[in-house]
This record gives structure tokens, C-alpha cells and sequence, in this order.
């Protein structure tokens, strides 16, 4: 169902953002890798980069470990974001059902105080946590392509 | 140690501490403070609040009527105090002779002139010198690392909650999210000791401070919910050098009594039995009554062992001096809903038979005999929908259906967050009642997998669907007052935001508790006619106290944020209409105006 708006919503991004680099080719291999994975969930294409996931350690530990621990394991009132746990609240819900329950309900203490760049980079760093592929673009805070990938284990 | 010899040594910290006054002309410290003794501490002066709820028996009750039914409606605002917003607010101030001793988040206490609300001293952690001589650890920025920066991270702290403290001798004791107790001079706010207890980055932290004991400092730590070569705890410590002098596991090892209650899973995996909520001792038998948390992951399919998992869920009776479990009692047997019983202990006689009551989550209020753990008496308040309870042998069986699946939802009230929580109830001796405050929920729960290696285990994943209770008209938020003994309610309260706070009855006949919408009230406690409110910052959270300074009667109210899902989840799923800010932790101080 999602493909291919997907695709379509893909290379819009990338292109943007590969244009300006000028490597062309990685985005013709990224495009056609996506394009022959057809029976799987495109989250375990590298659709964020580990400098982004990077990003999201440092800002995951100023406004998230706190309560979420410093391994994501969470405690007593605050999920693990970690392994089964993990998939076991968000496996077949989307990225952007996440990203948005991130933005709009996170830190609980004052949620929605972080820039959009933020929230996606801390959900990079905690796809690249689970063992996510890493690419090398960075994931958008665009709930309108983040909707259309679903979070699978495989 | 005699307690001779206990003040003598505390002189030579004041000694001390007065050499560093000479040193230090900024600081400022109570001059007419009155050393603490157990006599005070368990008949205190009516216009104290000596232990986090008034009185060893944590009645929660004021013997206080200056303020009554009859005048309670012109109570007005007489200062107020914002505290720190680093974390979340739960404090439970203590008052002595004219000074309010106030916890706040990250470890920070603050004194206060209670009339006026100077700030007479405040103690940070890390920041805060410590006092000359005393041979307390120096712990700066640097030890502590990030638990310094309360907006940075740092494992399994939480929110920074630190609910009650403690005072005794010429000491304020609390318990850090360090996983330390720490020993504070009363009269200069100076950190005399700090004794670690556990690792903290093996998650282990303390939200709950101590109490004292028959000279003994006794605290139960939280954050057992990982896997680690470790359990749960309670410790005795020495109040005048902190030396810990006893340690009781709240968890069965194998090989111990009650070890084969968790089946075979070996000690790594045996997790949970937090005892995050501070207890109450009892004179007259000299035990401590701690209550532990229910067992970690919290479904018993997730766990890997149905069997009783001891002393999970129970109440520990424990003698002050050795630490030595008189008897217990585990109120729900191979608990696996998250239905925790760590709740206070209200230390009650009942026709001469010394008794505890107790409510956990699933809103069954337990009476048991203090001398020997025996249950008297059951009382289910007819909310919930997991258990069928024998009221006279407190044997609990799950109904059919109800045990969690991995992976299969069930439809349960209340839901993990409980109808009672650590907001605790008071009783009056005027009405023979207890004050409950309660949170209507229900909820569709899915319980899901862990990891079973160290480092791993933790709750247990939860897909949570909140919704409201059918009996409860959309309202969230109630008051239960249920008669001593009968368990009959005498009347009850509901509102459509979650009662947020604990609840204080006071010999005016009155009855203080506010709301997650920044309502605070004062009712008839006889009627629960409201005859005052007011509303403050942010939601009323924490421990009202009240107190008299110079024969005027005051009554704190405090307000906080971050008090887990009541104040958090709940109002936001299931009443998203009502909005609070997201800080302004307070203390709020009324009384009735002065000619």
C-alpha cells in the first residue's frame, strides 16, 4: 500500500538532498535497493545516518535518559526503548506514529519543547539502538513519509 | 550506642559546624533549634510534624482546631514558596518548633521561618559545604557527574523525586537518587555524612527518605526492576555516623527461606520488591512496617515463575535494631498485573487489638494484627476486576480470564496505574475513618516479553489502552472515606481530575486533599461538604501537613508536577480537556486572618 507513495516521497527527499551533494549515484543505488525490497518495511533500509544517530545520543541524554535510562531500558514509569520491549509496543505501528507520540507527549515534563531536527535525530539514535541499518541521509521529521513506514523487526 | 553517647558525638559535628560559622560570616542557621528525642518523636507537640505523616502511627492527623469547620472559609494565603522544577514534586515537609524543613527535588531541602517563609538554609547536593571534621565524603559535580545537572541524564533516576525526609537529634536524614542516606546538620543545613548503599548505575535509587526507629535510621531502596546480581533492600543505619548496621532483602535468595517461591529462576532474575514508600514504626511492638512493590517484570508469564515470589507485595514487619523480619504478609500472592501494595501502613488499634490497615492499587484495604502479621480483615471497595477476595482469610484467587498471556490483551480495573497510589490516605480518631484518595481507570493491557539477561528485565512491556471506569461517570478523581473497622463508606468525593495529593484530617474536623487541577479544598470531614478551596500553580501533589507557630495553626499545601501516571497519562488520555502547566512545584501556607 505504502510503496509507492513511498517511493515517489523517497526520491523527492533524496533527490533534494543528493542533488546538493552532486553523489547521484548513491541515490540511483539507494532507489533501486528500496525498489527490489519489495516484501520489506523500508526502516531497514539506512534511512537515517549514524552522524544523525550521533546527534540523537547527545540529545537523548539530556532530555530522555533521565527517565528512560541511559541504555533505553527505561525504569518502573518509563518504557524500554530497547530490543523485544521495544517491538513489542511499536512493531507494525509507524515510524511517524512514534515520531509523533515523541513530539507531542515528550519529555512528559514539557513536551514538544525540542526543534522537529531533534526528535528526528533522537528517533535515529534509537532505530540505530535497535539495530537498524544506518544510511547516509539523514531521517526527516516528515510525518507525511515517516506515516508510511511501518516499524518491523524484519 | 546509648544515647548518650549518640549526642555526644552529634556535639562534636555541631562543634564543627560552629567552627565553620566562624569561617563562613554568609552562613545563616537556626539559633533556637531544639534537639529531636525519640520521647518527641513519638508524642511530638501538636504544633509540630515530626515524621512524614505527623506521627509515628503516619495517621496523617493534626491535633490542631484553631482552624475548624466553622472558620475554615476564611482561611487565606499567608506565603507561599516555589521550589525547585529540576524534577518531580512529592515533598513531605516536616515542622519543628517554628521551622519548616522542605524536600524538594534532586536531593534539595530547604528551612524556612514556617511563619513567614524566609529561607533560613538549603541544602544542594554537591554544592552545599560540608561540615568541617566531620569526616563526610566530599562529593562535588564531579562525583556525583551528571546527577549534579538535573536536566541531564543519568541511569534510572527518575524524576528526581525525593518524597520525605527525616529529623532526629539535632539531624535532617534523607535518601538521594544516588542511592545513598545522607546525614544533614539541622541547624546549618551543613552534610555531615553520606553512606552509598548500592550502585546506582545498576539502576538502584531511593524516591523514599527514611524514618526513624528506636534510634535507628530505617530506608528502603527502588530501582530493583533490572536484572543484576543483586536484590532489593532495607537498611538500618546509625544516625549519628550512618553506618549501616543492618541490611534485610526483600527478595527470597534461593537457597534461603521462602527461596523456592520464585521456582528455580537464579538470584539475577529475581527483580522487583522495591520499597519506595517510607514506612511506619510502632513503639509499642518496636517494629518497623515496611511495604515492599509488587515483582519485576510484573506478569508472572513474563517473569518465568508463577509461584509467590517473597517478600514481594507484602508487608515486612522488621525489628529497628537487627533488621530481623518478625513475620510478613504478602498481600497478593504471584501478584502479575502491576498491582502494587507499597503503600503506607496506618498504625490504628481497633477495640483494643493493635491493627495496620493498608491499601494497594487494586483498592482492597487490608487490616492486619501488628503483633503478628495475622489478617483481621479484607475489605474490597468493589472497583476492581481481577481478583475474587476471601475477606476473613485475605486469600486472593484471580478470576477467570484475568491472568495475563504474553501477547493476549485482557480487559482489567483498575489499570496499572492503580486506584490508589503513593498519594496516602489519613485517618481521623474524631470520625474513626480513613481519607482515600483515589484515581477511576481501567484499561486493555497487553503484556509483552523482556530480555532475560543482565542488564535486561525492567517492567515489562505494556500496549495500554486507558479507558474510564464504567462506574465512574467520567470522573477520574475520588475521595473514598471508609469507616474503622466496618470498611463501610462514609461518604465519598469525585471529581472529574484525579485527587493528587495525600489527604491531612485535623481535629478541626476538617479534611485537606486537592486535585490534579490545581484545586485545593477543605472539607467536612464528617460530611464532605467542601467548605473551602482555592486554586494554586500547577496540581496539588505531595504531603499536606499542618503545624503552629506563636499560636497561630497554618496549613501547607504543597503542589508539584511529575507524580507518574495520575498526574501524567491519565488526565492526558482520558480527561485531555483539563490542562495544568508544566511546572510550578509550591508550597502554599493559609491560615485565618490575624486581628
Amino acid at each position: 500500500m505504502y510503496l509507492p507513495y513511498l517511493k515517489t516521497k523517497i526520491q523527492k527527499i533524496f533527490s533534494i538532498r543528493l542533488v546538493k551533494t552532486g553523489t547521484l549515484l548513491a541515490m540511483a543505488f539507494t532507489i533501486s535497493n528500496f525498489s527490489s525490497a519489495q516484501s520489506t518495511s523500508p526502516i531497514h533500509d539506512g534511512i537515517f545516518s549514524d552522524a544523525q544517530a550521533a546527534r540523537g545520543a547527545e540529545a537523548y541524554s539530556a532530555n530522555c535518559a533521565s527517565c528512560h535510562s541511559v541504555d533505553l531500558r527505561g525504569n518502573s514509569n518509563s518504557p524500554s526503548l530497547l530490543g523485544l520491549s521495544f517491538m513489542f509496543i511499536w512493531e507494525g505501528k509507524s515510524l511517524g506514529d512514534l515520531y509523533t507520540k515523541m513530539s507531542t507527549e515528550m519529555p512528559t515534563d514539557r513536551p514538544g519543547i525540542l526543534t522537529q531536527k531533534v526528535y528526528a535525530d533522537i528517533l535515529a539514535f534509537i532505530l540505530k539502538s535497535n539495530e537498524f541499518a544506518t544510511g547516509d541521509n539523514d531521517l526527516t521529521s516528515d510525518t507525511s513519509f515517516l506515516d508510511e513506514i511501518p516499524i518491523t523487526s524484519q | 550506642m546509648t544515647n548518650d553517647h549518640r549526642f555526644a558525638s552529634i556535639l562534636k559535628l555541631l562543634v564543627a559546624a560552629s567552627s565553620a560559622v566562624a569561617v563562613s560570616s554568609t552562613l545563616a542557621q537556626i539559633l533556637d533549634y531544639e534537639t529531636v528525642t525519640d520521647e518527641l518523636l513519638q508524642s511530638p507537640p501538636s504544633g509540630d510534624w515530626l515524621s512524614w505523616r505527623g506521627q509515628p502511627n503516619s495517621w496523617g492527623y493534626s491535633e490542631l482546631d484553631q482552624i475548624n469547620t466553622g472558620n475554615v472559609n476564611e482561611l487565606q494565603l499567608v506565603w507561599s514558596w516555589a521550589m525547585d522544577d529540576t524534577g518531580a514534586g512529592q515533598t513531605a515537609p516536616l515542622i519543628h518548633n517554628g521551622v519548616m524543613f522542605l524536600p524538594g527535588p534532586r536531593g534539595v531541602i530547604q528551612a524556612l521561618d514556617a511563619s513567614s517563609g524566609d529561607l533560613i538554609w538549603e541544602y544542594r547536593p554537591g554544592i552545599t559545604p560540608i561540615v568541617e571534621g566531620s569526616g563526610a565524603v566530599a562529593i562535588g559535580s564531579v562525583q556525583l557527574g551528571s546527577a549534579a545537572m538535573p536536566a541531564t541524564a543519568y541511569a534510572g533516576v527518575g524524576r528526581g523525586v525525593q518524597k520525605n525526609i527525616a529529623i532526629y537529634g539535632d539531624m535532617i536524614y534523607a535518601a538521594t537518587e544516588n542511592a545513598s542516606i545522607v546525614g544533614i546538620d539541622a541547624r546549618t543545613g551543613r552534610l555531615a555524612w553520606e553512606s552509598a548503599t548500592a550502585d546506582p548505575a545498576l539502576g538502584y535509587f531511593y524516591t523514599a527518605g527514611p524514618i526513624v526507629a528506636n534510634g535507628v535510621l530505617v530506608t528502603g531502596i527502588t530501582g530493583c526492576e533490572r536484572y543484576k546480581n543483586d536484590v532489593c533492600f532495607i537498611t538500618g543505619h546509625n544516625p549519628n555516623t550512618g553506618e549501616e548496621l543492618w541490611r534485610t532483602d526483600t527478595v527470597a535468595r534461593p537457597g534461603s527461606p521462602g527461596g523456592d517461591s520464585w521456582g528455580d529462576l537464579p538470584l539475577q532474575f529475581r527483580a522487583g520488591s522495591d520499597s519506595w514508600v517510607a514506612g511506619s514504626y510502632d513503639p509499642q511492638t518496636n517494629l518497623v512496617f515496611m511495604g515492599t512493590s509488587q515483582a519485576k517484570p510484573w506478569a508472572s508469564a513474563v517473569r518465568g515463575t508463577d509461584g509467590e515470589a517473597l517478600y514481594t507485595n507484602s508487608t515486612l514487619a522488621l525489628n529497628p535494631q537487627t533488621g530481623e523480619m518478625k513475620w510478613y504478609y504478602q498481600h497478593l500472592p504471584a501478584e502479575t498485573h502491576d498491582m502494587d501494595e507499597v503503600f503506607e501502613t496506618i498504625l490504628i488499634d481497633v477495640g483494643g487489638r493493635p491493627s495496620l490497615f493498608k491499601m494497594g492499587k487494586l483498592g482492597i484495604l487490608w487490616q492486619l494484627d501488628r503483633s503478628t502479621g495475622e489478617i483481621i480483615k479484607a475489605t474490597d471497595i468493589g472497583y476492581q476486576t481481577i481478583v475474587n477476595i476471601n475477606p476473613t482469610s485475605g486469600q486472593v484467587n484471580y478470576r477467570d480470564g484475568m491472568m495475563p498471556r504474553i501477547g493476549q490483551q485482557i480487559d482489567m480495573c483498575p489499570s496499572t496505574s492503580g486506584f490508589k497510589s503513593w498519594r496516602a490516605m489519613s485517618y481521623s480518631p474524631q470520625t474513626s475513618a480513613l481519607y482515600i484518595p483515589i484515581a477511576l481507570n481501567c484499561e486493555l493491557a497487553t503484556f509483552g516479553p523482556t530480555e532475560q539477561v543482565l542488564g535486561g528485565g525492567g517492567t515489562g512491556p505494556v500496549r495500554r489502552i486507558n479507558y474510564p471506569h464504567p462506574a465512574s461517570d467520567d470522573n477520574l478523581g475520588e475521595i473514598l472515606v471508609l469507616d474503622v473497622p466496618s470498611g463501610e463508606v462514609k461518604w465519598r468525593y469525585r471529581s472529574r481530575a484525579p485527587i493528587n495529593s495525600a489527604t491531612l484530617t485535623t481535629a478541626g474536623g476538617l479534611m485537606f486533599a486537592g486535585d490534579w487541577n490545581r484545586n485545593m479544598f477543605a472539607f467536612n470531614a464528617e460530611n464532605g461538604d467542601i467548605l473551602w478551596q482555592t486554586r494554586v500553580t500547577t496540581s496539588a501533589q505531595g504531603f499536606p501537613i499542618s503545624y503552629e507557630v506563636d499560636g497561630r495553626q497554618y496549613v501547607a499545601l504543597p503542589a508539584g508536577v511529575g507524580g507518574a501516571s495520575w498526574s501524567g497519562m491519565l488526565p492526558r488520555d482520558l480527561a485531555p480537556e483539563l490542562k495544568t502547566p508544566r511546572n510550578g512545584n509550591s508550597m502554599n501556607v493559609f491560615a485565618l486572618p490575624q486581628n
